[in-house]
């Protein structure tokens, strides 16, 4: 046992040769279901990419060397492991050979492989069209799925879904029961939806209404649809130019509502649209100038300015939602709380409002409490010069800085020292919304869990209201001038122009399922007109078809 | 035997005796408490913190019993149609009831994955270990059948008889009357340490069961010490998940013999408020010296999820005296997982304060993971070669008892207590070097 202590420490990263340290093993894993790489990738591209049938004695084959190779992997999850690898819309063929392999040695396939065997039916489907056998026997596994168990659980309504789908008729409704089913044990997912929606936007007797309600359901579950359902539209929209505005803003609306940036793919496709139809449609790319001036049409995009009704709304729940919760003194004491309000109605209205720790931390946080008390000192002096009237908000240890940068700001300016141990941002956020809808404040810091806390209803009109009035602290010159950046003050979002029927459109490279908070304009933009559609440009799509 | 059964006997008689003058020292000072006039922080702690639990109580009760039947029969199906799939989820037959009470209470799917994957490790380390006993019985198969043969081949008488020797057998219960003994008297004599049990409702249940754990640890590591604390486990309702968890591991723990403080009610109504000083990290202000009148209150929590600071805001509430750690003082930290420590670190770390004074000495109980320790290595190997030389002259081995140091430092936070009976390796009887003056080359450890 000694001498092992010894060989621990020759090892290299011999200091850290402790028993636990690979403890966290499990949580380092893979994803779920995918293996590791090499004997599975080997499979796919040796066997199955090139063929289209097996037999049966190479399929047992396979068969055997996954149940032997993998420890995971037995006689219950092989058949569907195997499914999942031929997975691609060109190997339906080997899947269909595969599940007759099964049948006919007598096994029954069970509801996993048939459900993986869907989703190669709907990869197939969005490549060709599918023959009325395949049809038939979707809607048979279907049925004998649904017929097993009267809830089904979530994966397995979406591969019925998937299924339901990829048949023409109206089959595809028994997918909406479906959907109702999966909400009882998790949230419906975003492909589930999308299939859906696709659907329901390429039918023959349209089924506009259904896909529109999916979609708002979606966005305010906030799952963003796919891409696939945006270019079925526009596809259908490409074909019936009848319905072409009216559809087209109702979109533009949707994502204007919903905050949704679209893909690069679809704003290629809008601009095809454009060129298809273009007595109806103008779409062009086009870059922002200063000020948020659309280059292309020299138009300014919507200022980002909320309403009073909202303004007051989020005045009044802010100090309750976010300073206060369950517990005022995690953040705060009621002694405090009351003394700031009585600080603020005394000294109120402000220009700006000032987070005096995070000015003074802006260039770095190992500096001499000199150089942090200058820093504040010359942020107020910046207003000051522009005559402005300002409250700086701090904790009690600044009382310890430079006696002179701090007499200085304490004539200039209003001065609010919490308790050490208390949060400040919360402060600073309520005296600005006290002081009104002209108050700005100044401040680096991105507000996130003070976003999150004020509730799903309340944080777009929070975070409209932040993008106008936060002035934050680029940077500090040699010299000693300090840059600000001033807040952004149009929206950054789908938005409509000031003349009827011109929108302006960002868009993102690629398709995420979770995008974050972006607090920077987009850099792409697409510049829409849609155009009356009159008799005559009637008369002129119709004769060019 | 007898004789310790006997000390151990006037152990408890005197538990008996000092629980009487405990409990009126408790009531004294709740008296006083109420004569002062000070009933709000009685009040105040009954309420705030259950809160939550009201939450709880509504919605559980919404659901109707076929909802719920109907809700685990899809749930069932669901890990049924993962466990196909080949995703990491154990057979269905793994499951047991009180598996399936958690997995109803889990709010998404992702929290069910994560909840499957974790009993599938379980199964899987199961399996192994069946497999691995499995080989093993047919090795001792195989040796007891090597030996018989052996046995039988010799002719000559085989001596040992059967494990018995000279000396008396110390077993372990002796050890543990021996130390429940030493608690009983400190219980009456030491000073006092407090740990806050209130914080269940901030934990969820994987937490509640590391901080019974813990707080397990806590007990056995005070007792095992020379000087114990006298430990009070204050606002603990017994029907609490971490109570409960804790109930699994000192099962014992309600017998009126056993030597452990459990109380349902507040340390404000225990002790007098001007001797209570609450550890909490969230605070500014370091603790300098340690101070044996003050009662030191460590909140019982363990906050990986939850970083609100709770222990800050009950401290400000009560209008208690805060302290932390003085860790930036001693230690550099380095950037592995964050400055929280565990509550056996804790009261280890007390407890050296208390019977060092030395905030290095009791600071050696921070996991040596979570600090910079570069240069700390080599400052060690210097000293190493030098005291290296002294020994040699000496003719005594002691990198042996360097090591050990080492391991020893190289405490993690759910190490098993340390034996009591440690062999001293090193220190043995080498009889073909003794007196020799010559000394086998040892191999310089890099």
């Amino acid at each position: 046992m000694y001498k092992l202590r010894l060989l621990r420490n020759l090892l290299p990263g011999g200091g850290r040769a402790h028993p636990r340290w690979l403890a966290s093993q499990h949580k380092r894993r893979p994803q779920p279901a995918s293996l590791p790489p090499d004997r599975l990738e080997q499979l796919r591209s040796d066997l199955f990419e090139r063929r289209q049938e097996l037999s049966g004695e190479e399929w047992a084959k396979v068969r055997q060397s996954l149940v032997d190779g993998y420890k995971h992997i037995n006689g219950h999850n092989v058949d569907a492991v195997i499914l999942g690898v031929c997975s691609g819309p060109s190997q339906l063929a080997l899947a269909k050979n595969y599940v007759e392999f099964l049948r006919s040695r007598g096994s029954k396939p069970n509801a996993a492989t048939l459900g993986r065997l869907l989703r190669v039916y709907n990869a197939a489907y969005h490549e060709r069209p599918l023959t009325e056998a395949e049809q038939a026997e979707i809607l048979q596994i279907c049925r004998s799925l649904q017929a097993e168990h009267d809830t089904l659980d979530a994966t397995s309504c979406e591969n019925v879904i998937h299924g339901l789908v990829a048949t023409s008729g109206d089959d595809w409704q028994r997918g909406l029961p479906l959907l109702e089913m999966m909400k009882v044990t998790s949230a419906p997912s975003v492909a589930a939806y999308s299939a859906l929606a696709e659907k329901a936007f390429n039918v023959e007797a349209p089924q506009q209404e259904l896909a529109w309600h999916l979609l708002e359901e979606m966005a305010t579950a906030r799952k963003p649809p796919k891409c696939e359902v945006y270019l079925t539209l526009l596809n259908r929209l490409a074909n019936e130019t009848a319905q072409l505005p009216a559809q087209l803003s109702r979109l533009l609306q949707f994502l204007e509502r919903h905050e949704i940036l679209v893909s690069q793919r679809v704003a290629v496709r809008l601009q095809e649209l454009s060129r298809q139809v273009p007595h109806l449609l103008e779409a062009q790319t086009t870059n922002l100038g200063p000020l948020g001036k659309c280059q292309s049409c020299q138009q300014h995009l919507q200022p980002v300015a909320i309403s009073d009704e909202e303004f007051r709304r989020l005045s009044e729940c802010f100090l309750e939602r976010v300073l206060i919760r369950r517990d005022v003194f995690q953040r705060s004491t009621p002694e405090e709380v009351a003394r700031f309000k009585k600080f603020v109605d005394k000294t109120a209205p402000y220009d700006c409002v000032i987070d005096g720790l995070n000015v003074a931390y802006s260039t770095g946080t190992k500096k001499a409490p000199q150089q942090l008390a200058n820093l504040v000192a010359t942020v107020v002096r910046h207003f000051r010069d522009q005559d402005k009237r300002v409250l700086v908000l701090g904790r009690e240890h600044m009382r310890n800085w430079s006696k002179q940068a701090m007499h200085f700001v304490h004539s200039n300016a209003s001065l609010f020292l919490t308790s050490n141990l208390s949060h400040d941002d919360p402060f600073l956020l309520y005296a600005t919304l006290r002081s009104g809808q002209e108050t700005d404040f100044f401040s680096r810091d991105l507000m996130r869990s003070h976003a999150f806390h004020l509730g799903p209803e309340l944080k777009p009109v929070f975070r409209r209201w932040q993008q106008q009035h936060q002035f934050s602290l680029a940077t500090q010159t040699q010299t000693g001038q300090i840059i600000v950046k001033e807040p952004i003050r149009h929206r950054l979002g789908t938005q409509p122009g000031k003349v009827t029927d011109t929108w302006h459109v960002p868009y993102c490279e690629q398709y995420t399922q979770h995008p974050t908070d972006s607090f920077e304009v987009p850099a792409n933009w697409l510049c829409l007109k849609l155009k009356e559609q009159t008799p005559a440009t009637k008369a002129m799509g119709k004769t060019r078809r | 035997m007898l004789k310790h059964l006997a000390q151990w006997r006037l152990g408890s008689q005197l538990l008996k005796a000092s629980a009487a003058p405990m409990r009126q020292a408790s009531k004294a000072s709740s008296a006083e408490n109420s004569i002062a006039g000070t009933e709000e922080p009685q009040k105040k702690f009954v309420n705030p913190f259950s809160q939550p639990a009201p939450a709880f109580n509504n919605d559980a009760v919404s659901e109707t019993k076929e909802d719920r039947d109907k809700r685990l029969k899809v749930l069932q199906l669901e890990l049924d149609i993962a466990h196909q799939e080949g995703r990491r989820v154990p057979a269905l037959e793994f499951f047991k009831d009180h598996h399936w009470e958690h997995v109803l209470t889990l709010p998404t799917k992702s929290a069910r994955i994560k909840y499957f994957a974790y009993l599938w490790q379980i199964e899987m380390k199961k399996e192994a270990e069946q497999r691995k006993k499995a080989v093993r019985a047919e090795e001792a198969e195989r040796r007891m059948a090597e030996m018989r043969k052996e046995r039988e081949e010799n002719t000559h008488i085989i001596y040992g008889l059967g494990h018995t020797s000279l000396f008396l057998r110390i077993y372990d219960t002796t050890i543990n009357h021996w130390q429940n003994n030493r608690l009983t008297r400190a219980m009456q004599f030491a000073p006092k340490i407090v740990l806050d049990c209130s914080y269940d409702e901030h934990m969820n249940s994987r937490e509640t069961s590391y901080a019974a754990k813990q707080l397990m640890m806590c007990f056995a590591e005070n007792r095992m010490n020379d000087e114990p604390f006298d430990l009070h486990y204050c606002n603990a309702e017994m029907d609490s998940r971490c109570m409960q968890s804790l109930q699994r591991y000192i099962p014992t723990m309600h017998n009126p013999e056993f030597p452990i403080n459990l109380h349902s009610q507040c340390f404000t109504e225990l002790f007098p408020k001007q001797n209570l000083v609450y550890l909490t990290p969230h605070c500014r202000e370091d603790l300098v010296t340690y101070n044996p009148d003050d009662i030191y209150i460590v909140g019982a929590m363990v906050d990986t999820m939850n970083n609100e600071p709770l222990s800050l805001a009950k401290a400000k509430r009560l209008g208690l005296r805060m302290a932390r750690l003085p860790l930036d003082r001693y230690l550099q930290w380095g950037s592995g997982s964050g400055k929280s420590l565990t509550l056996n670190q804790m009261i280890n770390i007390m407890l050296d304060l208390k019977n060092t004074g030395d905030w290095d000495a009791a600071l050696k109980h921070v996991p040596r993971r979570k600090i910079v320790e570069n240069e700390f290595r080599n400052h060690r190997d210097k000293d190493q070669w030098g005291t290296g030389t002294r020994a040699r002259k000496l003719n005594m081995r002691i990198d042996n008892l360097l090591d050990f140091e080492e391991d020893r430092r190289q405490a993690t936070s759910f190490a098993s207590p340390q034996k009591v009976r440690q062999r001293r390796e090193g220190l043995e009887f080498q009889l073909d070097t003794w007196a020799t003056g010559k000394q086998k080359k040892k191999q310089k450890q890099n």
